[in-house]
């Protein structure tokens, strides 16, 4: 294993940490924030949170102006099988995006709001 | 608190804010001139400090007086039992609306001393001006806002405001728009509400 391949793992969010190789993708989601507002956005990394705030939407415009949305993607390590999900907070505003960082679980934390 | 048609300006207020310190100023002028014209404190207080004192004025007061009026604007609508979970500050006025009962609360810098509370079906347009200009890599904005009229009168409450140019997709941008879209929905939802009260 190169040092890229280990700089690859320690800041992709899509890289499996333990075998230092890219994951695949299982499951894409988008959900809405309807408690937080433009200007009201605060970083969280409860699970918890995110459990009891967010909730399933079709597509972006279904999204009132001025309102968050949140990406979720669960990645797979094809190796060792370990489930990595990567929450991207972001505002949509007309045909752009304001993102805010992602948030990643790796204990398979929010499992059940993906599968469920 | 006044429920009549809504006005921007209070022209006394407008009026006394330019004229009086100016006419304090020339007042002190003219006695530092006729009786003190051999110089000392009184000529230093009547021509320097007097006149520095309307420039202060000048400059500062507009905007703390406004800041002392938005905070009695909050005590007054809760005493008004008007709900102001939605609340707007703007550099030129705050808008705050009432959700359940359709009523909008307003109050502008240069009428600092009246919330105007209006039914919301006296809004009767809403919108979102992003000031979008320039060609190609020039593209940008200065200032975002979100304007409506009411009574007939057009108001607009600055989302975003900039002395430079930024690109149409900078992050504060787009976060002036997206508070001014929403701004303009929530308009349409308590207008609608209010026409139907």
């Amino acid at each position: 294993m190169g040092l890229f391949d280990k700089l690859l793992a320690k800041f992709q969010d899509d890289w499996c940490k333990e075998c230092r190789r890219p994951m695949e993708k299982v499951r894409k989601q988008l959900f809405a924030l309807p408690g937080v507002s433009v200007g009201h956005y605060t970083a969280h990394k409860d699970p918890g949170f995110y459990r009891k705030t967010l909730y399933i939407v079709e597509k972006k415009a279904d999204i009132p102006p001025g309102m968050y949305a949140c990406g979720a993607i669960q990645y797979r390590c094809p190796e060792c099988t370990r489930r990595v999900t990567v929450l991207d907070p972001f505002l949509p505003v007309r045909n752009e995006e304001k993102h805010e960082g992602t948030v990643v679980f790796r204990d398979g934390e929010l499992d059940d709001l993906l599968w469920n | 608190m006044k429920t009549e048609q809504v006005k921007k300006i209070n022209y006394v207020y407008l009026l006394c804010y330019i004229f009086v310190p100016l006419a304090v100023a020339g007042l002190s002028l003219f006695i530092g001139y006729t009786f003190f014209p051999d110089g000392g404190h009184g000529a230093a207080i009547s021509m320097f400090v007097i006149p520095l004192l309307a420039v202060l004025w000048w400059i500062f007061a507009g905007r703390n007086i406004y800041r002392l009026g938005k905070k009695r604007m909050v005590k007054q609508l809760d005493e008004m039992g008007i709900d102001r979970r939605q609340i707007f500050y703007s550099d030129g006025c705050v808008v705050s609306m009432d959700m359940e009962q359709g009523k909008i609360g307003l109050l502008f810098f240069w009428s600092p001393f009246q919330v105007q509370v209006a039914p919301a079906s006296r809004v009767t347009k809403a919108w979102t001006d992003d000031g979008a200009g320039g060609a190609g890599f020039m593209r940008g904005t200065s200032r975002v806002s979100f304007l409506f009229v009411i009574d007939g009168i057009k108001i607009r409450v600055n989302t975003f405001i900039s002395n430079q140019r930024w690109k149409m997709n900078d992050e504060k941008v787009l976060e002036g728009i997206s508070k001014a879209d929403r701004w303009v929905m929530l308009l349409d939802q308590v207008r609608g509400q209010g026409a139907g009260a």
